[in-house]
Formats: structure tokens, C-alpha cells, sequence
């Protein structure tokens, strides 16, 4: 009986903390024609640490401007600035952190 | 070195040491000075490899990142890292931490070009950080040509600049030494010419003095004579060690077996009337007779000269005893003594340490040159006021 809860509660924090991304970053960007990781080889092309990209990535959402956004002119031109994020510095850090995960070159390459 | 074994010029064993020295010292600098031209000749080759290399890592490397940037392109379809036979290459990211490397070997990025474990690495930055790699590195093999033709320059060149500044050391050792070769040979031509011209008249003296009958002969005149008779062997003695210090390279050894205790009896003998002068009382003690096989001369020269010092530096009224036993003699006086820190460098030409009773300070020299040639052990033992023991073994 603990056990089945042990693992209800275990899969229910994993899906919690693959929601914030999730329910927040790729359900946003599913409606846009390209993709999010698109938009990560981007930042990747310019900030290629770990910490200066997600630091990037933050700050963007932070405080969206055409000056610090990775997109090309033609495509922000098109689309616009997004609004600024409304998550929690810690929600918005797990996001990150998830995204950095997902499409991380590291250990990828063959 | 300079004075050559049959030359009259001989050098003194500090003299000898000091050349060594300056050799050594010369030798050296010289060694040292072409190995801080040849480090620089080597650096200079390796540079210019490099920069050799440089063009052709660079080709490479353009190859190598439009070839990343394809991959950057198409990575949602493939994560194929681009590989060459011709190169290994390995990516860093800003952080310096490596994303992929087709290599095993530890790689360095506080260098943009660098020759390490016989591999010439290129480290790159790229226009923009495809798949986040700031830093690339492409790395070739060295040949090792330049290594080889360098090492020989550096031994052709460094062996030819070797061998002429051993030639100028030597010619700069010549000049420098002319002023003391040439003081030498002054003084030795000096001695050879006034020993020459010295050898008649003392010949004439000492033999006619041996042949005056001296029972027939007052008082007055005896001691009369007897005083030339002195004189005229001192200045024998003198001329004998001068003629073996000046020719001594040059006479000719004629060994026999010398009956030591005759030779001592012999040379006692002839030292009592030099002895009297002082009121010395000179005896021998024959324990063990001895013989010795070297030439006649030349020991009596080193037994004339022991019991010369014996005499010269007694006191007045002393003693000296010479002490024949198996293998050995030795001439023991009551006299002055020597200091135990000259003792080492009494055995040097020209030196004396008592400058009050004459002498060339030749003595002791002539008996080290003899007991050297014939391998005699010459051990001198001396208390200051007490007396000296010179003991000759072999």
C-alpha cells in the first residue's frame, strides 16, 4: 500500500516538473511554424556555454526586446516580440533547465 | 701543457692547476654559450615549422567547421560528428568543456598553436559557435623531418664553433701566458749559463783540496782550509742541484742496485765538515741494509739535499740521525720544524719558508722530482722547535 503511494507521488512530481515546460514552453510554441528547438541551436550559435545560455534564455523572457532576441529581423518583423513571462524565477529556472536537458548537444554526438 | 716534458720551461703544479682551471672554465662558458644559441636555434626551427603547418591546419580547419555547420543545420536529422583521415578535431564549448573529440589525448587551449606529443595543434574560434563549439581544435602529426635536420645543424655547427673557440682558447692561453713562460725560461737560461760557467772552477777547488796533505799543515791554515773546503761544497751542492733542476729532463737514468747504507756512510761523511760548522752531531743507524735500483746520482742528489735541509735548519749543537731499514731511509734533525699547513706545499719549486738561512728553495723539489720518478713515498713529518723526520720508502 506505501509502495503505491511512494510511486503515485513520484510519478506525480515527475510530471509536475515536465508540465512547467511542457504546459508552458512547447504548448505556446506548438502553435508557431518553427519548431522550439530551432530556437535553441540559435541561442546555441551565439551563447554555446551552459550557463551564459541560460542565462540568455532568462533574461530574454524576462525582458523580451528585438536587441536580445536570437530570431532573425524577417521572422520578428512577422511574429512580434512574445509577452513577457509570467512564470516564477524558480519555474522559469526548471523550464530552462529542461529545455538545456532536452536539446543539450553533450553526449548526443556519435 | 704548454711546456713540453723535454723543454728546459717547466710549469709549477699551481701554474698547471690554474691552466686547467682557466680551461675548464673557458670550456664551460663555451659549452654553455652554444647550448643557449642552439636552444634558440631550436625554438626559431620550431616556430618556423609551425608557421609551416599553420597554413595548412587552417585549410583543415575551414573544412572542419563547414562541415559542423552542416551538421548544426541537419542536427534534428542527424548527429554524425564530421571525421577526416587527414585530421583529428575535437570541440569545446565557452565553458572549455568538451563537447566531442576524435582524439583520446589531453588537449590544451591556453595555446593557439602548439607542437605537443609529436602533434601540431590548431586551436580555432569560429564566426559563430556551431553546436556551441567555441573553441576547435584540428591536430596533425609531425613528421619529425625538422627535428632531424635541426638536431643535425645543431651538432654540425654547434661541433665546428666547439672546436674553433678550443683553437682561440688555446692561442688566447698562449698570449696570455707568453709574459710567465717567458720569465721562466729567462730564469732557467740564466741558471743553465751561470751553472755552466760555475762547473770548472768549483771542480778545480774541491779536488785540490782533496789533494792538499793536510797532516803537514799548521792549525791556522787547517781550519783555514777546511773553511774553503766547506764553502767550495756548498756551492758543489748548489751547482749539482741546479744542473739537475735546469738539465734534470734531460740527463739520461743509469739504474743499478745502490747499497744504500754505503751511500749514506758516503754522503754523512762528506756532510760532517758542512755539519761542524754548527756543531752538529750527524750519525747513521744502519738497522736492516737496503737496497735500491734507480741512478746513483739522482739518489744521492735527493740524500744530499735531505741532509742539506737537515743542516741548513738545525740548531746549533742539534742533532741528525739516518735511519737505514728495509726499504727505507730517513734523515731526522733537531731543528726549526715546519708549520703543519706548509707541510703540503713545501714540496713546490722556489718555496721556503725560512728565508734566514739562503737557499733557493729547490731543495725539497728536486727530492719530490727524483722520489716521483722512481716511485718513492716521501713522508715528511715536522713539529714546529721540535725537529723534522723525512722518511723515503718504497
Amino acid at each position: 500500500m506505501v509502495k503505491k503511494i511512494v510511486l503515485t507521488l513520484s510519478l506525480m512530481f515527475c510530471f509536475t516538473q515536465a508540465d512547467v515546460y511542457e504546459s508552458n514552453c512547447v504548448k505556446c510554441h506548438q502553435g508557431l511554424p518553427v519548431s522550439i528547438d530551432k530556437y535553441f541551436y540559435d541561442y546555441l550559435l551565439i551563447y554555446s556555454g551552459e550557463t551564459d545560455m541560460k542565462n540568455a534564455i532568462i533574461s530574454y523572457l524576462n525582458y523580451p526586446a528585438y536587441e536580445t532576441s536570437v530570431m532573425p529581423d524577417a521572422y520578428l518583423d512577422y511574429f512580434g516580440i512574445k509577452k513577457k513571462t509570467t512564470l516564477s524565477k524558480e519555474k522559469l529556472k526548471e523550464a530552462v533547465d529542461t529545455y538545456w536537458e532536452k536539446y543539450k548537444v553533450f553526449d548526443k554526438l556519435k | 701543457m704548454l711546456a713540453s716534458k723535454g723543454s728546459v720551461t717547466d710549469f709549477h703544479q699551481s701554474e698547471r692547476q690554474t691552466l686547467y682551471r682557466f680551461l675548464s672554465l673557458y670550456i664551460l662558458l663555451t659549452v654553455i654559450i652554444i647550448s643557449v644559441f642552439s636552444f634558440i636555434y631550436f625554438g626559431l626551427q620550431k616556430d618556423l615549422m609551425l608557421q609551416d603547418k599553420k597554413q595548412t591546419l587552417q585549410k583543415y580547419s575551414k573544412e572542419f567547421i563547414e562541415n559542423l555547420k552542416d551538421l548544426h543545420m541537419n542536427f534534428h536529422k542527424t548527429q554524425i560528428y564530421p571525421r577526416s583521415s587527414k585530421y583529428d578535431t575535437a570541440i569545446f564549448d565557452s565553458e572549455k568543456k568538451l563537447i566531442f573529440s576524435t582524439t583520446k589525448t589531453k588537449l590544451r587551449l591556453d595555446k593557439i598553436l602548439y607542437l605537443e606529443d609529436k602533434e601540431i595543434h590548431l586551436v580555432n574560434i569560429p564566426e559563430s559557435y556551431y553546436l556551441g563549439a567555441k573553441y576547435i581544435i584540428v591536430k596533425i602529426k609531425d613528421d619529425g623531418l625538422w627535428l632531424v635536420q635541426t638536431k643535425q645543424k645543431i651538432m654540425l655547427f654547434g661541433g665546428m664553433t666547439f672546436l674553433f673557440m678550443l683553437f682561440v682558447g688555446y692561442i688566447l692561453l698562449r698570449l696570455f701566458l707568453k709574459p710567465m713562460r717567458d720569465a721562466i725560461t729567462l730564469l732557467d737560461e740564466f741558471i743553465k749559463d751561470t751553472t755552466h760557467e760555475l762547473n770548472t772552477p768549483v771542480s778545480n777547488i774541491v779536488s785540490n783540496i782533496e789533494m792538499i796533505d793536510k797532516s803537514k799543515l799548521d792549525d791556522s791554515v787547517l781550519k783555514k782550509i777546511q773553511r774553503i773546503d766547506i764553502g767550495a761544497k756548498t756551492v758543489s751542492n748548489i751547482y749539482q742541484d741546479l744542473t739537475y733542476l735546469v738539465l734534470g729532463n734531460e740527463m739520461t737514468s743509469n739504474s743499478e742496485d745502490i747499497d744504500i747504507e754505503q751511500l749514506v756512510i758516503e754522503r754523512v761523511e762528506y756532510f760532517t765538515s758542512l755539519a761542524q760548522v754548527k756543531k752538529l752531531k750527524i750519525s747513521s743507524k744502519i738497522i736492516n741494509n737496503t737496497i735500491l735500483y734507480a741512478d746513483k746520482f739522482k739518489i744521492s742528489k735527493l740524500l744530499d739535499n735531505l741532509l742539506s735541509n737537515a743542516i741548513k735548519y738545525n740548531k746549533v749543537q742539534g742533532e741528525i740521525i739516518v735511519v737505514v731499514n728495509d726499504r727505507r731511509f730517513s734523515v731526522e734533525d733537531s731543528g726549526i720544524g715546519i708549520a703543519s699547513d706548509d707541510i703540503s706545499q713545501i714540496k713546490q719549486r722556489y718555496k721556503r719558508f725560512n728565508k734566514s738561512s739562503g737557499g733557493f728553495g729547490i731543495g725539497l723539489n728536486i727530492v719530490s722530482r727524483i722520489a716521483k720518478e722512481y716511485n718513492l713515498d716521501i713522508d715528511i713529518s715536522s713539529k714546529e722547535g721540535i725537529g723534522t723526520k723525512v722518511s723515503v720508502s718504497w
